[in-house]
């Protein structure tokens, strides 16, 4: 059974629409600022971080909003914008047991976590506690607040993998389509921008610090002088529909989802596994049945570590050579966590729609253990019909899936 | 804290924190039915008084709460003399979650 892409919706450092996020990838901005506050944090090396523009959240009623955090707000916006695409309702009719709500983030929002745990010590107990906070920490919060603003009451799931949160997402969503269980998949991810979570990747040193006076040149995927990724936030959703479905609807689509699959290395928790990556992706070619010769883009997680790009590269080269066109948009993004595998596939998507191929932003001299792939270090336009789009994530997470032009 | 000043107090609260419209805040409205609160909100807005007025009240007390009037005669009864000058230059800023 072929599944399709039928909407799409993303709330990114880029932008806080589908459209306004490509034009700025056409553009080839970025999303990264500079933090110097952040120095007030003992041992918080990386000041660089890519926040959302501000946005309306007086759009979700206060009901629905005093339980959210603002990733959960996002979620929900871009919700609202997938579903709208879809010609899916918004106003509390979206109630099938044949659609599932299927997104997550990386933790409950670190934002109302460190308001609840400073007063909870400096109290000495929960004395004070406002009852909404815990709605905002809990780990399905996001769908959970998405479900509860959409008046929604079908089916949920909250799959949570870190960075390869939204990816799991939509592959599960595939799978439960094959398998019959559902017609739709909303499927996506969200997180918010924290020191802390700059912080986690700090303390592995894994987060850019060189260039904390010059925010527009971190990350740089596969560069030789990259030195870290920058932490990003956002929440990006797809609606992924049955062949069967979209037809007795009437929806229109110009993607299908072909497949996906994910693996986990079982060895480490934050080293990247050359090895693993490799099965992954040849497991998302067999199940969606394409061959590496059909390929026209990879799109890759390169997230701008030294270590997690040379494996990627090592894996791209192993399973597809060295003539398959490759970039990251984490270059323009940073590093947006759960919302990043699902927002890769939505500008995939526009990639393939608008026939041009996003190039790695940032780099400039291609890191002698990164070379052997075809790097797209300018944008150019071309026939993308077939995409693979890989994501991993702490934990030892490997994910991998194909996308393919419907025509 | 004398009854203008809660009434005031509490009135702003129910404005800024729980965005209701000041049309709607007469003493007879009751929180779930005419002002469309339910229990969370009535948790919350204990916090809020509670933080911001310097009081404390047993949470006990808030089930026999129905209408604005209760609450401004619950506030007036546990404000003693003593809160009443921290309470008056309070500014209420529900839904912040900062701590102190």
């Amino acid at each position: 059974m072929k599944v399709f892409i039928t909407g799409m919706g993303a709330m990114t450092s880029l932008g806080n629409s589908v459209d306004e996020m490509f034009t700025g990838l056409l553009e080839n901005r970025t999303g990264v600022r500079a933090y110097p506050d952040w120095a007030q944090h003992k041992g918080l090396f990386s000041h660089l971080g890519a926040p959302a523009p501000d946005f309306d959240n007086m759009k979700i009623p206060r009901a629905a909003r005093r339980s959210m955090s603002r990733m959960s707000e996002m979620a929900t916006l871009a919700t609202i914008q997938a579903l709208q695409q879809a010609d899916l309702p918004i106003d509390g009719k979206l109630n099938s047991q044949r659609i599932l709500l299927c997104m997550g983030s990386t933790t409950g929002s670190p934002v109302i976590l460190e308001v609840y745990f400073r007063k909870l010590f400096e109290r000495g107990g929960p004395e004070g506690q406002l009852s909404t906070s815990f709605f905002k920490v809990m780990n399905h919060s996001v769908p959970a607040n998405v479900a509860a603003a959409l008046g929604f009451h079908g089916p949920l799931l909250s799959p949570s993998s870190a960075c390869s949160t939204s990816s799991q997402a939509m592959i599960l969503g595939w799978e439960l389509i094959q398998s019959g269980f559902y017609d739709i998949v909303i499927a996506g991810g969200a997180d918010e921008l924290h020191y802390i979570t700059a912080a986690i990747f700090d303390i592995v040193q894994a987060a850019s610090r060189g260039y904390n006076d010059r925010p527009e040149l971190s990350p740089r995927p596969f560069d030789r002088a990259r030195d870290g990724l920058v932490v990003s936030e956002g929440a990006s959703v797809v609606v992924l529909e049955s062949e069967a479905s979209m037809k007795k609807r009437g929806a229109r689509a110009t993607v299908e989802f072909c497949g996906g699959a994910y693996l986990c290395d079982g060895t480490h928790m934050s080293q990247s596994n050359a090895s693993t990556m490799t099965e992954v992706m040849k497991l998302a070619l067999t199940r969606s049945n394409r061959s590496a010769a059909e390929l026209d883009y990879v799109n890759a997680h390169a997230t701008g570590t030294t270590q997690g790009d040379n494996q990627e590269v090592a894996a791209i080269r192993e399973v597809l050579g060295s003539k398959v066109p490759v970039s990251s948009l984490k270059g323009h993004f940073g590093h947006s966590l759960a919302a990043c595998g699902a927002l890769e596939v939505i500008a995939s998507v526009k990639m393939m729609e608008n026939g041009v191929l996003i190039p790695t932003r940032n780099l400039r001299e291609i890191d002698p253990e990164c070379e052997g792939v075809a790097h797209i270090q300018e944008r150019r336009e071309a026939r993308v019909r077939t995409v693979l789009s890989n994501n991993f994530a702490f934990g030892g997470m490997n994910t991998s899936l194909l996308l393919s032009l419907h025509e | 804290m004398n009854n203008e000043q809660i009434v005031s107090q509490v009135n702003d609260l129910m404005h800024q924190g729980f965005e209701i419209p000041r049309d709607k805040l007469v003493p007879t409205a009751t929180l779930f039915d005419d002002l469309g609160m339910d229990s969370l909100d009535a948790i919350d807005m204990l916090v809020h008084l509670e933080e911001k007025l310097n009081i404390k009240v047993e949470g006990e007390r808030l089930k026999k709460v129905r209408t604005l009037t209760d609450i401004y005669g619950l506030v007036g009864e546990v404000a003693g003399p003593v809160n009443a000058a921290n309470a008056s230059s309070a500014i209420l800023q529900p839904h912040s979650e900062q701590s102190h």
